[in-house]
């Protein structure tokens, strides 16, 4: 696999990469902020194009990644590969009626879960690193970090309603 | 000023629909002008307010070539941008200059015709490669090589065409002394101008506008072209952080540009003694050297006459360029042909990069078919 960057005057930034069976894939981040796909399969003389904006492109991304991808509540995992495989998991939950008016600290997340909370999503604006103090409202979207096992636990304990 | 707002309004109309049908603006921004102005209805004189909007737009058209201008992406492929980009000005420049002198027109204006001839418009190019997904074929790479290329001769024509008729050693001494004043204050400043552009006020904007006015209106006192010193310090703050300055930049270029665009229009009169016959040349040889430069270059480059249709296809668009020449160093004459050829090459141009794939595809089939039915040894 070989993977060059090259700045194009006037167009922006081009990535491509060859697969070690001799497709090409490049990946071109435009000023006009869109961000354009073309594959190029191996003997094939012309490219084919996917254009995407930028949610879109990081959505893709996820998915190439190996995360699942749910309709509005999402879930990454990264493996840190040089740290002896070590991998977390990363997800967005819509918070059930039942912890709405509680902190953090009355529903002892971490302690019961082992998960821990890295941030809140309120009305489109975002809290990273909530106190254990925080007190929860309709509406708010968590985003909860941990190994999968804990991410699944903190989904049946805290999650169901 | 009633008139002013006019075209501000027929403008964006114009805008929209061109976006809708995702052909380039340029033409239509001419061609409302043309209706609207001294050659059409007569709505819409210009006047104090619409020569400023004009001249802002043209400070900031060049405002963004010097930024955009690097050198260091310049010495990636010398080979191949240097012969690309010597067959293009050869070709087309000759071309242009020559059928401009033999119709007639002095040498200098035929200069100019032969410049805007020979200058493609970079935003209408790169937006089209973009537009039809085009990024990735083969010859994307040649066709932004030789944007880059023109744009440097086309500094390098500015840089002549101010210098001359005048003291040419005063001027050379006051221009390096600018120069240099401009690149100290780039170098040595570099922090303290990255500390303005950084903040999220209004004061990276108010420092963009301020220094390409102040600039040109120092470069004007002092009795050098404000052309080339607004070129000049475009690239000089392209060493700083060229993409924040594009990005506080762009809503004055957008808004101004427009203007004058619309405004060269407005002041384009057929009363000037044009002849209808010339023009009709001039256009069609436009699209016709391209052809011949663009086969040229995709044969040196990529040895393929099909590369070369391809290179022709989406390079026919003069623009923006073109029109600042007209502006800066044209006479009425000179502008009214260089309208109509910006006009004509970029609906011209709009169809044939749409479609070049198309052709390209007709062309294979139809040659491997000759090939099949011709074929020396068919044993049955």
């Amino acid at each position: 696999m070989t993977l060059r960057s090259l700045n194009l005057p006037g167009v922006g930034t081009k990535y491509e990469i060859e697969t070690d069976k001799g497709d090409t894939v490049a990946v071109f981040f435009t000023k006009t902020g869109v961000i354009q796909m073309y594959t190029l399969q191996k003997g094939c003389q012309t490219s084919s194009a996917a254009e995407m904006t930028p949610v879109e492109a990081r959505r893709l991304g996820n998915i190439l990644t190996g995360a699942i991808i749910e309709a509005d509540q999402e879930s990454v995992e990264i493996a840190f590969s040089a740290l002896a495989d070590l991998r977390i998991t990363i997800h967005t939950f819509y918070i059930p009626d039942k912890i709405i008016g509680k902190t953090i600290e009355d529903l002892q997340v971490r302690a019961k879960t082992g998960a821990t909370i890295i941030a809140i999503c309120r009305h489109d604006r975002n809290i990273i690193n909530p106190a254990p103090t925080f007190v929860f409202e309709a509406g708010d979207a968590v985003l909860v970090i941990g190994e999968t096992t804990q991410i699944k636990t903190f989904e049946s304990e805290l999650m169901v309603e | 000023m009633e008139g002013f707002i006019i075209a501000l309004f027929v403008c964006l109309v114009l805008a929209l629909i061109s976006k809708y049908l995702s052909i380039p603006a340029i033409p239509f921004y001419i061609l409302a002008g043309v209706v609207l102005g001294k050659a059409g209805l007569g709505f819409v004189q210009s006047d104090e307010i619409s020569h400023f909007f004009s001249e802002m737009g043209l400070l900031f058209l060049l405002f963004f070539m010097g930024l955009e201008l690097k050198v260091e992406r310049m010495i990636a492929d010398p080979n191949k941008l240097l012969v690309s980009g010597l067959i293009g000005l050869v070709v087309d420049m000759g071309i242009g200059f020559t059928a401009a002198y033999l119709l007639g027109f002095t040498l200098m204006e035929a200069f100019i015709i032969g410049t805007a001839f020979y200058i493609t418009s970079t935003a209408i190019v790169i937006t089209s490669l973009i537009e039809n997904r085009k990024l990735m074929i083969k010859e994307a790479d040649t066709i932004i090589w030789l944007e880059v290329f023109e744009d440097i001769v086309l500094i390098i024509i500015i840089a002549l065409l101010s210098s001359g008729n005048k003291d040419l050693l005063l001027f050379l001494v006051k221009t390096v002394l600018a120069l240099a004043i401009m690149y100290a204050v780039a170098h040595y400043g570099k922090e303290f101008l990255v500390s303005i552009l950084e903040r999220d006020d209004e004061t990276p904007i108010l420092f963009t506008f301020a220094a390409v006015l102040t600039t040109a209106s120092v470069a004007i006192f002092v009795g050098i072209p404000e052309s080339m010193m607004v070129i000049a310090l475009g690239v000089a703050l392209a060493t700083t952080d060229p993409d924040a300055f594009e990005q506080h930049a762009r809503p004055f270029k957008d808004v101004f540009l427009v203007m004058f665009f619309v405004f060269f229009g407005v002041t384009i009169d057929f009363a000037s003694g044009t002849n209808l016959n010339t023009i009709a040349i001039l256009c069609i040889l436009a699209v016709i050297s391209k052809f011949i430069s663009g086969m040229l270059i995709g044969i040196a480059i990529h040895g393929s006459a099909l590369s070369g249709l391809e290179i022709w296809a989406n390079t026919i668009s003069r623009g923006e360029f073109s029109i600042a020449l007209a502006v800066l160093y044209g006479s009425a004459v000179v502008g009214t042909v260089i309208a109509a050829l910006v006009i004509f090459t970029t609906l011209v141009g709009a169809f044939t990069a749409k479609y070049s794939t198309w052709m390209r595809r007709g062309i294979i089939t139809h040659s491997r078919r000759k090939a099949l039915m011709h074929r020396p040894h068919t044993s049955r």
